[in-house]
């Protein structure tokens, strides 16, 4: 199915497993059940999915920016 | 007398000064269209009625005494209900905070309180300032004044100070802005916003939603009085470090009118591109205007803007759950059920992909310095549709399909992410009569160019003078 017919609509978990959120929630410090990760799934599983792109970036040498004190 | 509530800040300070109309009487007029306006509108969370009227007649008492404060003796504005008031509950637009009650007032507001100005009230806001269609499910969604059958949004997360400044409950108000919180609204209500350089204006006492993203700005009806209101709110503040140490200019002399010559870059690519027809259109036609005032236009590009979407996840969930973690393990349910789910995805950022997201921001602000180091200021619409409906989560945009949220959002977080300021101008109308928005961006700290091209603009329009059918 194309990605934007997904869209708005809650899609069943086939890109992340349930059991691996909720671990990984765990060692964050967060006990969630079923409901709160089924409800993250779809949208999480689209923004890990582009997060992967920030790792093709030429980023090596690219002093971070915090922001604080412009001038 | 008979439409006070139309006077501009700037007009109601010197008729105050003047002493060609009273404190009170303004303050009561305020009052009186947010009883007859507030409960279709849903602007405000609180009403500060009888601090109002008591301030009022102190303003009136100091004035009669030959002791005015500032610029701003004696105007009333709002607050976007995330600024700390003294005595007065900030709740953030959220339940876990209703009966929150601050001990003193945020920087800012001391700041403008201290200048003259009195302040009406809170104003309503998405859930802690983190979506941007202004909805709110503990005190009602603000509902768009252009809209006359309030079924359309007002654009967050400032929504109430958007609504309530177009529809003429306050003549000016202060939204907070982490990616397109003051321009968001500003253009989907047909306002003026001003989202300052990171560091201009002081957070302290600001409920935070992502540290090195948010920035606190006016909200007003012109670009003259966003000018009026930036003076006493900007500087140094010892509260918050990540504020400068540059003198804070009279923005007011900035607004000469003219702006002959000056360079103006359209951003077409990624920004101009994304706009429904209408958009387009009405941002084009404002070109035309800015060159027949004597502006030099030309087009530049951001090549790395497509990235601002993702880097800007990893930032703004990884910073907005630092803030809510304790929060969300014992009070979950009472958040709204987007913003909850917004904060949980933050938990699976790691931390390799928030320095990386604060590398990419690096590359993105050199961006906007170089395409700003031959102009002086660039140009794109501030959304790139007009409001949408209440309920409606998918669109088209002029490059494709969208969710709303993202289209909301999309060309305003750059600026975020960059730092630079940036100000929504109301810029046309579609043909369904909603207001269209573009925004002008300016270099690190020169908000006065910024201003100064957004006034001269409202000088030869009148985008900013038409008034809604729900005011």
């Amino acid at each position: 199915m194309p990605q934007r017919a997904r869209a708005g609509i809650l899609p069943r978990m086939t890109t992340l497993d349930r059991d691996a959120l909720a671990q990984w929630a765990r060692l964050a410090g967060f006990e969630w059940g079923a409901a709160e990760l089924e409800a993250i799934a779809g949208p999480l599983a689209r923004a890990l999915e582009s997060l992967g792109r920030l790792e093709q970036l030429p980023l090596r040498d690219v002093e971070p920016l915090t922001q604080y004190r412009m001038l | 007398m008979a439409e006070l509530y139309w006077t501009s800040l700037a007009d109601l300070a010197r008729l105050i000064a003047t002493k060609e109309a009273s404190p009170v009487e303004v303050v009561k007029v305020h009052l009186d269209r947010i009883a007859a306006h507030d409960a279709t509108l849903k602007s405000f969370i609180t009403v500060c009625a009888e601090a109002a009227l008591e301030a009022a007649r102190q303003a009136e008492a100091e004035l009669i005494a030959g002791r005015p404060r500032g610029p701003l003796h004696g105007v009333p504005i709002g607050l976007k209900d995330l600024y700390n008031t003294a005595g007065v509950r900030t709740t953030g637009g959220s339940k876990i905070l209703a009966d929150a009650v601050p001990a003193q007032d945020a920087t800012v507001v001391a700041r403008l309180k201290a200048a003259g100005a009195i302040v009406l009230g809170k104003l309503n806001m998405h859930e802690f300032a983190y979506g941007p269609e202004g909805l709110n499910a503990h005190y009602g969604h603000s509902r768009n004044p252009w809209d006359a059958r309030a079924t359309r949004i007002a654009g967050g997360s400032s929504s109430g100070s958007g609504v309530a400044v177009a529809a003429g409950l306050v003549p000016a108000a202060l939204g907070s802005d982490t990616g397109g919180s003051i321009r968001i609204p500003a253009s989907l209500c047909g306002i003026t916003g001003l989202k300052p350089t990171y560091g201009r204006a002081s957070r302290a006492g600001v409920l935070p939603l992502a540290r090195s993203m948010d920035h606190v700005g006016p909200m007003a009806r012109t670009a003259a009085d966003c000018a009026l209101l930036l003076g006493p709110m900007a500087g140094y503040d010892p509260a918050d470090p990540t504020t400068s140490v540059l003198p804070v200019p009279d923005y007011r002399l900035a607004l000469t009118g003219d702006i002959k010559g000056l360079r103006v870059g359209l951003l077409r690519r990624f920004f101009l591109e994304a706009g429904v027809p209408e958009v387009r259109q009405a941002v084009e036609r404002a070109v035309k205007t800015l060159e027949s005032l004597g502006a030099v236009v030309d087009e530049v590009e951001l090549p790395s803007v497509n990235d601002v979407a993702v880097a800007s996840f990893a930032i703004v969930g990884a910073e907005a759950l630092a803030y809510h973690a304790q929060w969300l393990r014992t009070r979950a349910a009472d958040y709204q059920p987007d913003v909850a789910q917004r904060l949980r995805m933050g938990a699976f950022v790691s931390g390799l992909q928030y320095v990386r997201g604060q590398q990419a921001r690096a590359l993105v602000r050199a961006e906007v310095d170089e395409a700003l180091a031959r102009r002086d200021v660039l140009l794109a619409p501030a959304t790139p549709l007009a409001a949408p409906l209440l309920g409606e989560n998918e669109t088209t945009l002029g490059d494709g399909p969208s969710d709303v949220r993202s289209a909301l959002i999309r060309l305003t977080r750059p600026f975020n992410f960059s730092g630079h300021p940036a100000c929504a101008v109301p810029c046309g109308f579609t043909a369904a009569g909603l207001p269209i928005g573009m925004q002008l961006v300016g270099r690190p700290f020169d908000e006065a160019t910024v201003l100064r091209a957004a006034d001269a603009y409202q000088r030869a329009t009148d985008w900013q003078a038409r008034r809604p059918p729900l005011a």
